[in-house]
């Protein structure tokens, strides 16, 4: 691969990028997407995720069953947020910032 | 590779990095960092990444907040963009009666010189036009803004082997023992001697202090965070709950669950996710999500950060919060004052681990 080779079509990104995350230190296809966004593109790495593995193994001689696959995320294809959405107005586990201000005798605190 | 160093860091987090990158800044002794996968694998690499001030409580953690928030600007001139933007932060509220709480806040924050603005439907709309039309009103500040974490950390990392500091990455601390007054720091590839020690394990600070027999309070916390896909610049402010990034995406998401220390991302919650950014933005419905993400914050027992001196152990340092990204300048530079001045432009007493007793 040439260094200039885009290896992550969606967020162009080269092979030179990618090395120098791994001359870095970085070991992992997560390293490498945290610090070049490669991988984090509309195709969600499907596409870039075999030629980064080839990278990081001729770079550190990890062979390919050392590298951790991308950690896959819900959605595995993009869905839109109103098909995630009930409707519901009340909340637990999600908090609004206001409601953890809290007064104590008519002050805050 | 060098063994012997004056200071290590163990945890090279967006607090461990800060913390290495500030004292490189005025030290010329050897400073390695130590962690157990690559920095942004922990907490800071799945982060909402607000740099946020205005309704934190109570206010001297505020205005600790604030003081952080001020140093950003020159940070990023010192070492390089991070995406630091401070485009002033928005706190809806959806019931009139929350007014009052409001405008108390306001109120008592103007004292400490946090300006905040409790804004009425209109002005609300006026400022962030695809707010939901039903909102009641809002805390402004324009002292909040937020930062692109996965930059912040790599320039910080940068910055700091620039000025001298060594990274030892893929690399777990195992065990740590006090020998002739030093040190010793044993790792997966070898031991390492120093005489400073600071520990900014995050979320792992407990089983780390546990290596000495000091007991750091710190439990997990879960947030989950939905991603879009990128948008055309609609949203003006970091909203307490989302916010649009450089390239558009928009990050939601404000979530607390006790889970340990599992990752996972679950249905319920994004959901609710959901459900909080389409009563914001009700603009958003259409938009596709792409990806969902989770993180566990390092929560100390009483909520507030750890830092400073360990009680009883000589040369050994403490650095454990949530708020991480928020407070990184400030801790870095205060961190930094206590091992080169051996005290803090400001005090920092009321953070000390000896509060747990
Ligand atoms: C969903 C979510 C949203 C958030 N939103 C915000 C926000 O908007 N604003 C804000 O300011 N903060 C926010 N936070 C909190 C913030 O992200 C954290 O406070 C911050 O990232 C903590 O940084 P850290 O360096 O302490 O931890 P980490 O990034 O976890 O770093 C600790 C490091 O220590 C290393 N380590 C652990 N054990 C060992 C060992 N034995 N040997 C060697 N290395 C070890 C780990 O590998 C890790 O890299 C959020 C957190 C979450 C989860
Ligand atoms: S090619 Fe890398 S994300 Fe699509």
């Amino acid at each position: 691969m040439d260094k200039t080779t885009i290896i992550c079509r969606c967020e162009e990104i080269s092979c030179e990028e990618v090395e120098e995350v791994i001359s870095n230190g970085g070991r992992t296809f997560d390293d490498v997407k945290r610090i070049t966004r490669c991988g984090m593109g509309p195709c969600q790495a499907k596409i870039c995720t075999s030629m980064v593995a080839e990278i990081i193994h001729q770079q550190t001689g990890l062979s390919p069953s050392e590298i951790p696959l991308p950690r896959m995320r819900m959605p595995l294809s993009p869905i839109k947020l109103e098909t995630l959405a009930t409707n519901s107005t009340s909340f637990s586990t999600v908090k609004s910032v206001l409601d953890e201000v809290e007064l104590e005798e008519g002050k805050v605190r | 590779m060098e063994t012997n160093y004056e200071t290590i860091v163990i945890g090279g987090g967006v607090v461990g990095s800060g913390i290495a990158y500030h004292l490189s800044e005025r030290y010329k002794e050897g400073v390695l960092v130590l962690d157990k996968k690559y920095p942004m694998s922990g907490t800071s690499g799945s982060t909402q990444a607000w740099v946020w001030v205005h309704n934190k409580t109570p206010s001297w953690y505020a205005e600790f907040n604030m003081y952080s928030a001020e140093l950003y600007p020159y940070l990023s001139k010192k070492i390089g963009d991070v995406e630091y933007k401070r485009t002033g932060g928005l706190s809806p509220f959806f019931n009139e009666s929350d007014r009052e709480k409001a405008q108390k806040l306001a109120e008592s924050y103007r004292k400490i010189g946090i300006k905040i603005k409790v804004l009425s439907r209109e002005e609300v709309l006026e400022k962030e036009p695809y707010m939901n039309p039903e909102v009641a009103g809002a805390t402004y500040s324009s002292i909040d803004g937020n930062v692109n974490p996965f930059r912040l950390i790599d320039m910080y990392m940068r910055a700091a082997k620039r000025n001298g500091v060594r990274y030892s990455t893929y690399n777990k601390v195992t065990e740590i023992k006090k020998q002739d007054g030093k040190y010793s720091v044993v790792s997966d590839k070898g031991a390492f001697e120093c005489k400073n020690l600071i520990l900014a394990g995050g979320t792992w600070s407990r089983e780390i202090g546990d290596m000495l027999g000091v007991k750091i309070p710190v439990n997990q916390l879960r947030g989950q965070i939905l991603v879009s896909e990128p948008l055309k610049p609609f949203l003006n402010f970091t909203i307490s709950g989302l916010r649009q990034a450089n390239n558009g995406e928009v990050l939601m998401g404000y979530s607390m669950e006790e889970a340990g220390f599992n990752r996972a991302t679950t249905l319920d919650v994004i959901q609710e996710t959901a459900n909080m950014a389409v009563q914001y933005v009700p603009g958003l419905r259409k938009a596709k999500i792409v990806r969902a993400f989770s993180g566990i914050r390092a929560m100390p027992e009483d909520g507030f950060p750890i830092l400073g001196k360990v009680p009883g152990h000589e040369n050994l340092y403490v650095a454990a919060t949530h708020s991480g990204v928020t407070l990184s300048p400030l801790i870095g530079t205060l961190i930094t004052e206590l091992i080169m001045d051996g005290e803090t432009s400001i005090p920092i007493d009321r953070y000390s681990l000896s509060r747990f007793g």
